[in-house]
């Protein structure tokens, strides 16, 4: 008789139900929405602080100070340290391996140029002196715990470098070079050029020119096997730029780590902080220094916990203004429904059986309604994070629970109020129309 | 015919009295979720429209992001890699209201000794080239670092000077240690106030006074370069620099496309967020002012039936409800509105940590757009007109 009463109510009034689900889905599908999107954010935005390239420097320990004014370093060739080239691939062994986007290792080498005559007629333009800058392009290295190769290089580490034509390939005598070094010699996309230091020299192709906006645009960029034969370092480098995806560190991350208890450091260990991932890279990597670069950083940690803030806001705003709108309209079907309770309350249905009857319906309404907003939500969502990121964010099963269990709690709970005045309902009153 | 009419109003706004006034506590839910959603509305526009001003401030962390330096000449003699002093006001100093934070550094590399405060001995170490910089202004707090630990005024009448990590590392020195940096024949001593991880080449340098460092280099008046830090939305700061590049045509202004092309790219994705979020609040708003004008339309059943039955035409009817609509829709934005807006405050104070700014613009904005969907909402409505009243008074309907 049960399942008869709530069927019954379904079919008789098919409209009603229809539009006080309706409002049910339209709710929850904005809560799927925005919760999506919120869950999502914090990745999606910590990539794109990617964009900002190199949060972290290693240098070598027993380095020398650098002379470096503007890019140029002016520092005598044969001082200061080295690190090995061959050790790099360590990188991908350290615990938060898949939170390192790329790195790119630098070898600078000052250099005297020539531009070699288009034609055997036409005389040398006069050399000049610029910086060798030898580094990956698109280097693939062998990860041995993952087994996979993991391609990485200059363009994942300064992404702001645009490259006119194509990047030099790593095992071809070939070079990019910087816009102004170009507009200076009149050096164009597949002329060659002979950079030199002391007697060794090298005849390198031009693939692209570069232009960054920095004093790269008065240098060559070439492969760093190139750099290190002209500077006589084979399997050297002298700086790496490392790009990681962090977490913004609060107070707890800026703490000294020396001063962490056993499970503090294990749980900092365990965390993506900017300082424990550059921790583990000075692990990984002895004899180097490795160093936050803070303008970077810094930044990057402040916007990223601002947005995710304001973004939980409006998801909390969202849930509040999908619930009140939810619970009205379960109230107001309730309501409706006067007459009915009271005529089962004079067949001798007690209020606790109406009750029940009333919150079957309710839930039922809720479970439909609640799915069918989550699947609306997710197309939502999709399109929001299509539109905004580039990438629609995946499903998760955790929104839908939460949107499930809201669409519950909220029905009951908008049908609660009226269904306790409901009790206190005399049915005689009711049935004569008062 | 005219008395009709004045008849006819009287009626009609007599009507609405009673429709609002029949059942208060009624009228008071569906005000109080009309409120509610205007009072979303309000707030979050609000905090939307403060948040992408703040964003571009926060964009300050990063630091300059633009550069004046001198051409490249053929010829490198000191006036020709330098600039002259003056060239730091000819950068204008505000960009559409936003400070622009302006520093002129002159570089040079000085052969520096490093005396221990605490040996006492005065046995200077060895001699060890670093780049010393020299800044102007107070602004290098900005320029260099984000959480700085303000310097106060020296006591010893020695110039202070800054030093990053890794040089004061590699010169062994600690805050209030001496520091004589030479460049040839011209010598400073300065003491140092405090040491600094920057993460970049900072790290390497010591920092000094610009007029220190000018006197040091034998270049009075003269700048290595300016650096400049430009808030605004990408296209303004296009602007500012496309401006710069006019007004200085003899030397070169360039952005640091780092910093200005990742922050273009985080604005442009930030900005879409936003965006998104003001529509989900449409969608909300217009939820809430639905189920609770839902409310009212069952209601009216009845009423619609015997004003049918009397002869009231059905479009009368429908004006009827309609102004019903309004008025609730204008009560409730004006309430929610104002709550919102005070609401907004506080949410802008926890998100970025400075009260977001009341923008009159949004509570007519909120008051309208509740209105508006009051009224569509009260169209479902419509399908009262087709109530046969024989039926509804026979209960049927």
């Amino acid at each position: 008789m049960f399942l008869r009463l709530v069927a019954d109510s379904f079919g008789r009034r098919p409209r009603h139900k229809l539009l006080t689900g309706a409002a049910l889905a339209l709710g929850m599908a904005v809560v799927t929405a925005a919760l999506s999107v919120s869950l999502d954010v914090g990745d999606r935005l910590a990539k794109e602080f990617r964009s900002l390239g190199a949060n972290l420097v290693v240098t070598p320990q027993a380095d020398s100070l650098p002379l470096e004014i503007g890019g140029v370093d002016y520092r005598p060739v044969n001082a200061g340290a080295y690190l090995p080239e061959a050790d790099l691939g360590k990188l991908k062994t350290i615990f938060w391996h898949n939170n390192i986007v790329g790195f790119a290792p630098i070898l600078e080498v000052p250099v005297r140029t020539a531009i070699l005559p288009k034609t055997i007629s036409s005389a040398f333009a006069p050399s000049l002196s610029t910086t060798l800058i030898g580094t990956w392009s698109q280097h693939s290295i062998w990860t041995p715990d993952l087994q996979t190769r993991f391609v990485t290089g200059i363009e994942k580490t300064n992404p702001w470098w645009s490259v006119e034509g194509r990047w030099f390939s790593e095992d071809a005598a070939e070079c990019v070079i910087g816009v102004n070094f170009a507009r200076k010699t009149g050096r164009h996309i597949g002329d060659a050029i002979l950079v030199q230091d002391g007697d060794k020299g090298q005849i390198l192709e031009v693939a692209g020119i570069l232009s960054s906006g920095g004093p790269e645009d008065d240098a060559v960029v070439a492969p760093i096997a190139i750099a290190q034969k002209i500077s006589d370092k084979p399997g050297e480098y002298r700086r790496l730029y490392v790009s990681a995806l962090t977490k913004p560190e609060d107070a707890f991350a800026k703490r000294d780590p020396k001063t962490f208890a056993p499970a503090e450091y294990d749980r900092w260990f365990c965390t993506p902080y900017i300082s424990s991932i550059a921790f583990q890279i000075q692990q990984e990597l002895p004899g180097t220094d490795v160093r936050v670069i803070r303008r970077v950083a810094e930044g990057e940690g402040q916007i990223l916990t601002r947005v995710r803030m304001l973004l939980w806001l409006v998801t909390g705003a969202a849930l509040l203004a999908a619930a009140l709108a939810v619970g009205a309209s379960s109230a107001a079907s309730v309501i409706e429904r006067r007459t009915e309770i009271g005529l089962m309350k004079a067949l001798g249905a007690g209020s606790g059986t109406v009750g029940f009857l009333l919150a079957a319906e309710q839930l039922l309404l809720a479970f439909v309604g609640g799915g069918i907003g989550y699947a609306l939500g997710i197309l939502l969502a999709r399109l929001l994070g299509q539109r905004i990121f580039g990438v629609a964010p995946e499903p998760t099963l955790l929104v839908f629970l939460v949107v499930i269990g809201l669409a519950a709690t909220v029905t009951l709970l908008g049908c609660a109020i009226p269904l306790r005045r409901a009790s206190r309902y005399a049915p005689a009153p009711i049935l004569r129309g008062e | 015919m005219a008395d009709l009419r004045a008849t006819n109003r009287a009626m009609f706004w007599r009507i609405i009295r009673r429709l609002l006034g029949a059942n208060r506590g009624r009228v008071l839910v569906i005000l109080l979720a009309l409120g509610a959603g205007a009072a979303i509305t309000a707030a979050l526009l609000n905090l939307q429209v403060d948040a992408k001003r703040r964003l571009t401030s926060e964009f300050l962390a990063f630091g300059s992001n633009v550069i004046v330096a001198p051409r490249n000449a053929p010829d490198r003699t000191a006036e020709s890699t330098t600039l002259e002093e003056t060239l730091l006001d000819q950068v204008p100093a505000t960009n559409e209201g936003n400070e622009v934070v302006r520093t002129g550094f002159l570089y040079l590399v000085a052969d520096v000794t490093a005396f221990s405060s605490n040996t006492n001995s005065d046995a200077a170490e060895r001699e060890t080239p670093v780049v010393v910089t020299g800044y102007t202004g107070g602004a290098q707090q900005q320029m260099l670092d984000s959480s700085p630990t303000a310097p106060a005024i020296q006591t010893d009448g020695l110039p202070y000077c800054n030093l990053g990590a890794r040089a004061a590392s590699q010169l062994h020195v600690k805050m209030h240690d001496k520091l004589v940096l030479r460049n040839g024949k011209t010598e400073e001593t300065c003491s140092v106030w405090y040491v600094l991880p920057y993460g970049g080449q900072e790290d390497n340098q010591i920092f000094v006074n610009i007029r220190t460092a000018q006197h040091l280099a034998g270049l009075p008046g003269r700048l290595s370069l300016v650096q400049a830090t430009v808030l605004g939305t990408p296209q303004s700061i296009e602007r500012y620099v496309a401006g710069l590049q006019q007004r200085l045509p003899n030397v070169d202004v360039r952005p640091i496309r780092q910093f200005t092309e990742g922050e273009a790219r985080i604005y442009n994705r930030i900005s879409g967020l936003l965006t998104a979020t003001v529509g989900i609040v449409l969608l909300l708003t217009g939820l809430c002012v639905m189920a609770a004008m839902t409310n009212v339309a069952m209601e009216r059943k009845m009423d619609v039936g015997l004003m049918k039955a009397i002869g009231g035409s059905v479009r009368r009817v429908l004006r009827l409800f309609l102004v019903e609509a309004a008025l609730l829709g204008i009560a409730g934005g004006l309430i929610g509105g104002a709550a919102g807006i005070f609401l907004s405050i506080g949410l802008g104070k926890a998100v970025f940590g400075v009260a977001a700014r009341p923008r009159l613009i949004v509570y007519p904005i909120s008051v309208g757009l509740t209105v508006f969907v009051a009224i569509l909402s009260a169209f479902p409505l419509r399908r009262l007109a087709s109530i046969r009243p024989a039926s509804l008074f026979r209960g049927e309907a």
